[in-house]
């Protein structure tokens, strides 16, 4: 059976175990798959992947290199993520814009940067670094946060682009995570996109948020929220298509309502070629 | 503040004995408690039946503050979990717990090691039968050994997810050699003096010192069968010749 691109960029999900066999069962059409780059380290479980990378595109996104982190990057990791990257010739390879770990102890969290230049800096050349090692560019992902440091002379989206601009990276721009940090810190997500450079942004990334007291929570526990679509939409429109990945991580339902979420992704993708097109 | 004084100021926050002021602090420090919790409970599901879910959590809430995380890989966390538990004085009525803990570390590593090229049967043919007894054979990287004083085997397997946790043995010493197989995990228990045997062979020893953990009368026979039995079942992998 041949699998079909969902729309030419490439739509598809984050692969949970839960899912594991029946993926390889239905093989459903899907442009991309997307795991966890450290739930592979280990050996029978980087076989299957390779099982998986014989029907699909694969995309490995890491989430335990704290690259942001004022440590030294972990070269066993970094070890790791390149002997798995050799097996597995992903389309991407993607982690997060923020940190982890400091003096060796880890929230294996993804917790925001200071939105300072040194940060910036900071994570720069820790991306520099890991790209050389790697041997190839990597996509760096924004990060929800439920929290600010003080003293913040960057706005956000002015942080991502100097990082960007510093390491040669790629972004990977997620969707929601905007959503969710303009609603945690009143800022309007549209002038987000807007100060993005379009050449940079190399994937998107759906997911599900909770709204919780005094915040959104961003669980990729829920389906993607009707705000997080239009703003989707939009970003679609004026950066362009690129592959997209929807995320779900909590309480995970049948594979069937991941694959109508990316059916919806899909058909977004699809209006703005016609459009382009037309 | 330099960047590294604003990181230690919030792992702090995550892991200190207060709960934070800011209420976005508190957001990260219940989700760091709950992701370490869970990565405890996927290694140590026999661990958390016999204690009970509650217990267990507390246990695990105490094991995150006393041992950090050291890895970015969660599943290199809970090493410990076994020390840790042999310590903790509200268990200390369950001494065997600790040592199940151990062999459900021993498991959880044995089920991601890595795998190993085929037992190179063509290179033994040429050693000589007078030579066996230099041999050192290599244990696969997914083997662990575990011994205990208690019937942690009989434990573990009672209280499967299918099973109602009715160990068949209640007591006595389990020397156990944890595997990988063709349908994953396998937990074996042995006799004490080939689980010796198999420990001495895994630090090194030669064939011919590690056949002295055999009892005298049961080292030929025995002898003449193990290799093709560890070879089939992935307990021995290679060999080096002097």
């Amino acid at each position: 059976m041949t699998v079909r691109a969902l729309g030419g960029a490439g739509v598809g999900i984050g692969l949970r175990a839960p899912h594991h066999r029946e993926i390889l069962e239905r093989r459903p059409a899907l442009g991309l798959l997307e795991v966890h780059s450290e739930n592979y380290f280990g050996e029978p479980a980087a076989q299957w992947l390779e099982r998986v990378r014989g029907h699909y595109a694969v995309s490995l996104h890491g989430v335990g290199l704290s690259l942001g982190s004022a440590d030294a990057l972990d070269p066993e990791h970094l070890r790791k993520l390149d002997a798995l990257a050799r097996r597995i010739e992903p389309a991407l390879v993607s982690e997060h814009l923020s940190w982890s770990s400091v003096d060796g102890r880890h929230a294996n969290e993804l917790l925001p940067m200071p939105l300072t230049m040194e940060a910036a800096l900071h994570i720069a050349s820790r991306i520099a670094e890991a790209q050389e090692r790697l041997g190839r560019r990597l996509l760096v992902e924004n990060v929800s946060a439920y929290f600010a440091f003080d003293a913040a002379p960057l706005a956000e989206w002015e942080f991502v682009a100097e990082v960007a601009k510093r390491s040669g990276c790629a972004v990977l721009l997620d969707v929601n995570n905007i959503w969710v940090n303009a609603t945690n810190f009143g800022f309007d997500a549209r002038r987000y996109l807007d100060a993005i450079d379009p050449s940079l942004v190399a994937e998107f990334h759906l997911g599900g948020f909770e709204a919780r007291r005094s915040f959104l929570v961003d669980t990729h526990g829920a389906r993607v929220a009707p705000p997080v679509w239009a703003l989707y939409r939009e970003a679609v429109e004026r950066i362009g298509p690129r592959p997209t990945i929807v995320e779900w991580d909590a309480a995970i339902p049948p594979l069937d309502v991941l694959l109508d979420e990316a059916r919806q992704a899909s058909a977004v993708v699809a209006r703005e070629e016609r459009e382009a097109l037309a | 503040m330099s960047l590294a004084a604003q990181q230690r100021d919030f792992i702090r926050s995550l892991f200190g004995d207060a709960e934070p002021a800011v209420p976005g602090l508190a957001v990260y420090r219940s989700s760091v408690a709950a992701n370490l919790a869970t990565a405890l409970e996927a290694t140590y599901p026999v661990v958390r039946r016999l204690v009970g879910a509650p217990f267990f959590a507390e246990a695990a809430r105490r094991f995150a503050f006393a041992e950090p995380s050291t890895s970015g890989d969660l599943a290199d966390y809970g090493a410990g979990f076994a020390s840790f538990l042999a310590a903790y004085a509200p268990a200390a009525s369950l001494e065997y717990l600790a040592d199940v803990a151990r062999l459900e570390w021993a498991c959880h590593e044995s089920a991601r090691a890595p795998s190993a090229p085929a037992f190179d049967f063509e290179s033994l043919s040429g050693v000589t039968p007078a030579g066996y007894e230099s041999l050192r054979f290599t244990l696969h990287p997914a083997v662990r050994l575990v011994a205990s004083a208690h019937p942690i085997a009989a434990i573990h397997e009672a209280n499967a997810p299918e099973r109602d946790g009715t160990p068949a043995r209640m007591r006595g010493a389990d020397h156990v050699v944890v595997r990988r197989g063709e349908e994953g995990t396998v937990v074996e228990a042995v006799p004490a003096h080939e689980w010796r045997f198999l420990e001495r062979l895994a630090r090194g020893e030669t064939l011919g010192e590690a056949s002295r953990a055999l009892p005298a009368e049961i080292a030929e026979p025995f002898l003449a069968t193990a290799l093709a039995r560890y070879v089939a079942c992935a307990i021995v992998c290679g060999f080096t010749s002097p």
